[in-house]
């Protein structure tokens, strides 16, 4: 096995106040392939998710090694705003800004002071394209970005990740608020876009896990249980945990 | 069976106690406008006050209330919503934090009067601005800071938290996601609570006696040069307001028609900040209307 | 490798922004902050004046019956009880009519009156207090002087005008917090077969008790300190009050008429800035109170 890693992980702690939620989780993340990171609530993927492109600093204490290309970003040195321009995060919810769908789109570009009106109307249909939202929204991009569905609303918040041209895409339950159908869209979107990305998504819902994750992480209690192919973690667990979760003895 | 009947007697009660009140105020209301709008006129609103005979007007004291405002918006917006951004988006859990929300408390509730002797003691005497306007809208920025900061604090708070993460998830700076997307978002809130508060500050009377000053020498309002000492726009002279106006006519006042001086004034000041309120709905609403659009 | 981690160290445009952005805020708080601990000091280092420079004691100070600037008596008791007597009068009065003007616009009028009355209310709590003030002198002292002989100048105005002002600060106070009850709560009393006046005595009332206690000390704070309206009705003479017609004075009517009428620095513009320090330090003490009632409410 010689696959690309994009992301590693190394004894990862954290800690909001006194309160430990991530112990000891060592990870390395497959360059251009969806893991999934699944898990009870509270069981601290989420968080582990929230400290990889460093949205925990304010809210808890992050310990140890995360690297990127090799180089640690989890030091007080390193530029956050960069990390995240590289490693960018999709949410739980649809976050459209009271915007147009256009400005939406090319939010961060515009802030990084791209001005020339080519390159942002061809990084629209690009980024918009890929999260696969073109052809529903291409004659009303001047159009509130409030007024689309919510699946169409999340969609259009990857494609405003994407815009940035991160490495890697980091999704925290990005389906969790949405209908089934808007779920299936954003599935197939992601299979796609693992062609150039590397997707990190953390959810609840393990047929979703099963149907596109290449890999998956389980943890429990804070603690990483059990990492693989999500063929083996799904069909032949080593852990008993593991095994117990997907039989839906918790969760 | 008894219940019942407690219910609607004690409904009874209520209502017609409620209805008591509400004719009161009604009255009071009502009293201020019958007596005080006959007295509004033209005349009346843009002609200079008189000292000893009747047949005076309101303008310089209309003009140094509405002027005052704007100054002491001019100083109390920025510092507020400043000091509000620090409070919603970056002022850590702690010590430091919590006293300083105790001095905003504390400084919200120290009375007007008081605020008032300290403003005549530091920057009167102290800063050597003598009774002016500037004088008095230092005064009353400090009166206004505490319930501005608290406004803007909500406003801000009431923006989602994931419109800031997204913000922050496309690696964008703390500051650019609060003045980019916060700001925006809470920008309708942050009017409105501005616009009441400019309401409050404007009939303000007790903290300017001794800042602003009670009188109101000639001023020339084709005098554009903020630096002579007769410009309308001159933030150095002292400046009498409407609301001081009521005050001092009604205690010391010499002129004959003080009653009916001051009933225009009562009626012009409940009519200006009627139209700051109705004012502050207005923007609130219109901006909302425009975001959702 | 290198270049990744060189573009990850090195400040962008973000990191700029990000600096200025904490120096704009961080200055505005410190800046409002020194501006507390100035007001606080100086009032204070001027409140003790009168102790420290002119050795005037303490204790005559607060328990002497006789404000005589002219014979040098400075007692401030009779102002400190006529304070008390007017807001604590005009807090007795406020409150139940608040309380009940509230529950009748929350829990009993249709929603349709209540948007009519709110525009009021706002409007009556932004009237300014010199308003009524001027109302108390045309209105309200001369129809007492009438019923009750004299002139009509004295506590009981001061308390009628005082009470006309925080009523509709009391009464808006208390909607908001009677608005905040859930509304199941309401319907699970309802539907446990109360009646409406039960849920509002049981339920609601229960549940916003912090609330209303808020809203009767933050009331009663406001006309602690107001000067203005009370020293247009009051009569200004500093003298123990006998009755509730007789002239008095408060601590604010006193600052109000006298600090025009001393010269800085001498012990009778002294004992003035001691009657301001007791404004303070009145006003810090609501301030805990609030806190407390606060804090209770928290549990």
């Amino acid at each position: 096995m010689t696959e690309q890693i994009a992301l590693e992980v190394k004894d990862l702690h954290v800690a909001y106040g006194d309160k430990r939620v991530v112990q000891d989780v060592s990870l390395k993340f497959p360059a251009r392939q969806i893991t999934a990171m699944i898990g009870a609530s509270g069981s601290g993927k989420s968080t582990v998710l929230r400290s990889l492109n460093r949205m925990n600093d304010d809210l808890a204490t992050v310990t140890g090694m995360i690297n990127f290309h090799g180089f640690n970003i989890n030091q007080p040195n390193v530029n956050v705003y960069r990390v995240r321009q590289q490693i960018g995060m999709v949410f739980q919810q649809p976050t459209p800004f009271p915007l147009s769908i256009y400005e939406n789109v090319i939010y961060g570009l515009r802030l990084a002071g791209e001005r020339d009106r080519q390159v942002l109307d061809q990084r629209v249909e690009e980024s918009l394209r890929q999260a696969a939202l073109w052809d529903e929204v291409k004659d009303q991009l001047k159009e509130s970005a409030l007024a689309l569905s919510g699946g169409q609303q999340q969609r259009l918040c990857i494609a405003r990740t994407l815009a940035v041209r991160p490495e890697i895409i980091l999704m925290d339950e990005p389906t969790s608020a949405l209908d089934p159908v808007s779920t299936s869209q954003i599935e197939d979107t992601l299979v796609q876009l693992k062609e150039q990305f590397t997707i990190i998504m953390v959810t609840h819902n393990m047929q979703q896990a099963s149907r596109s994750a290449d890999w998956t992480a389980f943890m429990h209690q804070g603690r990483l249980v059990e990492f693989g192919p999500t063929s083996q973690i799904f069909m032949n667990p080593q852990e008993e945990q593991t095994a117990d979760y997907l039989s839906g003895k918790f969760g | 069976m008894r219940a019942e009947k407690v219910d609607k007697i004690a409904t009874a009660v209520v209502l017609s106690l409620a209805g008591l009140v509400g004719l009161l105020i009604i009255s009071f209301l009502g009293y201020l406008l019958v007596v005080g709008l006959p007295n509004v006129s033209w005349h009346f609103l843009f002609s200079p006050a008189e000292s000893f005979k009747s047949g005076g007007g309101i303008r310089d004291q209309l003009f140094n209330s509405l002027y005052l405002v704007v100054l002491t918006m001019l100083v109390s917006v920025p510092l507020a919503l400043c000091a509000a951004i620090y409070l919603s988006e970056y002022a850590p859990q702690n010590r430091l934090t919590a006293t300083l929300r105790l001095a905003i408390e504390v400084l919200s509730s120290l009375p007007s009067v008081v605020i008032g002797l300290f403003g005549y003691l530091v920057f009167v005497l102290q800063f050597g601005l003598d009774f002016s306007l500037l004088a008095g809208a230092l005064a009353l920025t400090i009166l206004n800071l505490p319930l501005l900061t608290r406004s803007c604090e909500d406003a801000l708070q009431q923006v989602p938290q994931l419109q800031r993460q997204a913000g922050l998830g496309l690696g964008m700076s703390k500051w650019r996601v609060t003045t980019k997307i916060v700001l925006p978002a809470a920008l309708s809130g942050i009017i409105t609570g501005a616009i009441l508060s400019a309401g409050r500050i404007f009939g303000e009377a007790a903290a300017l006696i001794y800042t602003a000053g009670q009188s109101s020498p000639a001023i020339s309002y084709t005098d554009w040069n903020p630096f002579s000492p007769t410009s309308f726009l001159n933030p150095l002279r002292p400046a009498e307001t409407l609301a001081v106006h009521i005050w001092k006519v009604n205690s010391e006042g010499l002129v004959p028609d003080a009653r009916a001086v001051s009933n225009g004034s009562a009626a012009v000041l409940i009519i200006t900040i009627l139209a700051f309120n109705l004012l502050a709905r207005l923007v609130g609403y219109l901006i909302k209307r425009r975001l959702a659009k | 490798m290198d270049k990744v981690k060189q573009e990850l160290l090195t400040p962008s445009a973000e990191s700029r922004q990000e600096w200025r952005g904490k120096i704009i805020s961080y200055l505005a708080i410190i800046v409002i902050g020194g501006l507390v601990a100035t007001i606080l000091i100086f009032l204070t280092s001027k409140g003790v004046a009168l102790f420290i420079q002119d050795g005037y004691s303490l204790g005559k100070f607060l328990s002497g019956v006789n404000w005589q600037p002219s014979h040098h008596l400075y007692g401030a008791l009779p102002m400190i009880v006529t304070s008390f007597a007017v807001t604590l009068l005009a807090g007795i009065v406020a409150l139940p009519l608040a309380l009940v003007s509230a529950v009748a616009i929350t829990e009993m009028l249709p929603p349709r009156v209540n948007q009519l009355i709110q525009p009021v209310i706002e409007l009556l709590v932004g009237v300014p207090s010199v308003v009524y003030g001027y109302v108390g002198l045309t209105v309200i002292v001369p129809r007492l002087g009438r019923l009750f002989g004299g002139t009509g100048f004295g506590i009981l105005a001061a308390t009628c005008v005082l009470f006309l002002m925080v009523l509709p600060t009391m009464t808006s106070m208390t909607i908001d917090n009677l608005r905040q009850v859930p509304k199941q709560y309401r319907l699970a009393s309802a539907g446990l077969g109360a009646t409406r006046w039960q849920t509002i005595t049981r339920v609601v009332i229960p549940s916003a008790k912090g609330g209303i206690l808020t809203a009767m000390i933050f009331g009663m704070a406001r006309a602690f300190g107001e000067a203005l309206a009370v020293q247009m009705v009051i009569g200004n003479a500093a003298v123990m009050p006998h009755g509730l017609m007789s002239s008095a004075a408060t601590l604010t009517s006193v600052l109000t008429t006298g600090i025009g009428n001393t010269v800085m620095g001498t012990t009778s513009n002294n004992a003035l800035w001691s009657l301001a320090l007791i404004l303070l330090l009145m006003s810090l003490a609501f301030n805990l109170l609030l806190r407390l009632v606060a804090k209770k409410g928290a549990h």
